[in-house]
């Protein structure tokens, strides 16, 4: 499920009258030949209406829930819960957080470095993870039919597609643009997220909650790395054999 | 049509044997070379022309039929260790090198010798075709003789399929799952072969088209490994740095 090309050009008519699609092209930054391709195909991808959005300096969510398929992304943002707000702190970042708390290190004080923006390498499957109350991707399922292994196939690579970031949020009851951030394709602040929030998520977590959360991390980080070695070394063996 | 599909079957081995001898110079996998250069003299020995040259020389008893047997048998052998030992099937590799491989080996190959020299094989023919005659005691030989010639490839084959039915499923790289799907494809019609004497004699083309199916499977199946190895050498670099962090 795309966005329709009809609704697509209205909705460019009524943000940029009189521009030209070579004009919109330019100020977006979109290829001519992509934005002529979805409008033959007659779907409009949602990072193409994010993109001019932003350079017609719409908020992109609220460019979104003008069409259809979105339309649950109207109204006011939703500020995010913590959960969210810590699942979106990348890896290493709730690392280098946790070795500078005092339970860690009692004598070392000393402050962490700013957060690097989301979204981060497991951004998608966290967030999933922090809003699941486990049954989240059956309903979604049940909403979408979107098949559970596809989804899951989808989280493992970092992946989900717009409308099915918007159908977990809404399958989890938490804010219906929490899962746009999570794939990168609107930031925080398009999503209406306070600045800083992801910080002082963090730092509300205690030791314990944040040391358990660490290892969750690593855990999940290190099968996915000794999944990779075995295929790795599947592979460096047909090599060996067979090359 | 059967002689363009074996002559092309006969180009592709030796172009494939030809493009490894570089790589056999430089000691990498040498019996990948030896099994396209056999499955090459196999090819050679299947079409009626290089058979009956070589026949001739060696008696014009249709001995070059039994030796392309053996051929066959070889090619498969180390074809099965190669894949097996490659694909990380253990229980292939049992099957094939441990006792009831040799066994299997041994006892096919005795029965084919036997009936070999059971048979009145006068006359050089590719196929043995037409050497029989309507003798019936000579034709039971041949079928027997035949059906000894298939068995050995279908069981190793065989063993090997649920190895390459597993790669094709796996995470490997996109390439070597498709060249599991040929050979795969290529033990499914090698384990088809072992049907033949229910196949109608006026349906004899299908049995030749299932035979070069099979060679062409294990061939560019083979070829397409060694393929994505150059692959992966090209862009490795490029993606360990991104699996670094």
């Amino acid at each position: 499920m795309t966005i329709p090309a009809k609704a697509f050009q209205r909705w460019l008519q009524s943000i940029a009258p009189d521009a030209s699609t070579a004009d919109v092209c330019r100020v977006s930054g979109i290829k001519r030949t992509t934005l002529a391709q979805q409008m033959v195909r007659g779907k409009v991808s949602v990072t193409t209406v994010v993109s001019i959005s932003r350079a017609y300096n719409i908020n992109p969510v609220s460019a979104l829930a003008g069409f259809d398929s979105f339309h649950v992304l109207a109204g006011p943002p939703r500020p995010p819960t913590r959960t969210e707000l810590v699942s979106q702190v990348s890896t290493p970042d709730l690392l280098r957080a946790l070795l500078v708390r005092p339970a860690m290190e009692p004598a070392q004080g000393g402050t962490a470095p700013a957060l690097s923006p989301a979204p981060h390498p497991t951004s998608v499957k966290n967030w999933v993870d922090a809003i699941d109350d486990g049954e989240v991707r059956h309903r979604v399922s049940t909403a979408t039919g979107v098949a559970p292994q596809n989804y899951s196939a989808q989280l493992t690579a970092n992946r989900l597609s717009p409308e099915l970031a918007v159908a977990t949020a809404m399958a989890a009851g938490v804010g219906p643009a929490g899962g746009l951030v999570a794939t990168g394709i609107i930031t925080e602040e398009e999503a209406g997220w306070p600045s800083g929030a992801r910080q002082a998520a963090l730092d509300s977590l205690s030791d314990g909650d944040l040391t358990a959360l660490a290892g969750e991390r690593l855990q999940a980080m290190g099968k996915v790395l000794r999944r990779q070695e075995q295929d790795q070394a599947q592979t460096d063996k047909i090599w060996e054999n067979l090359g | 049509m059967i002689e363009t599909l074996q002559w092309s079957t006969l180009a592709i081995c030796a172009l494939v044997a030809a493009a490894r001898i570089p790589s056999t110079l430089r000691g990498e996998n040498r019996s990948l070379f030896g099994i396209f250069a056999l499955m090459t003299l196999a090819i050679l020995l299947s079409i009626q022309g290089p058979y009956l040259a070589i026949d001739r020389a060696l008696g014009g008893i249709n001995l070059a039929n039994l030796v392309l047997r053996f051929v066959i048998f070889g090619a498969i052998f180390f074809m099965g260790i190669r894949i097996s030992k490659g694909f990380g099937a253990e229980d292939a590799y049992k099957l094939i090198t441990g006792r009831p491989g040799i066994v299997v080996l041994a006892a096919i190959s005795a029965c084919m010798l036997a009936l070999f020299f059971m048979m009145d094989t006068n006359g050089s023919s590719a196929g043995l075709t037409g050497v029989v005659g309507t003798d019936p005691w000579n034709s039971a030989m041949l079928e027997y003789y035949g059906a000894a010639g298939r068995a050995y490839p279908a069981y190793v084959t065989l063993a090997l399929l649920p190895a390459m039915v597993r790669a094709v499923a796996s995470r490997l790289p996109a390439l070597v799952r498709v060249a599991a799907g040929l050979l795969g494809f290529g033990a499914v019609a090698t384990g088809l072969t072992l049907l033949f004497p229910l196949i109608p004699p006026s349906l004899g083309h299908i049995e030749f088209i299932i035979n070069y199916t099979a060679v062409l499977c294990f061939v560019v199946g083979l070829a397409l490994i060694w393929v994505a190895k150059v692959v992966n050498g090209r862009t490795a670099p490029a993606r360990r740095k991104s699996t670094e962090t």
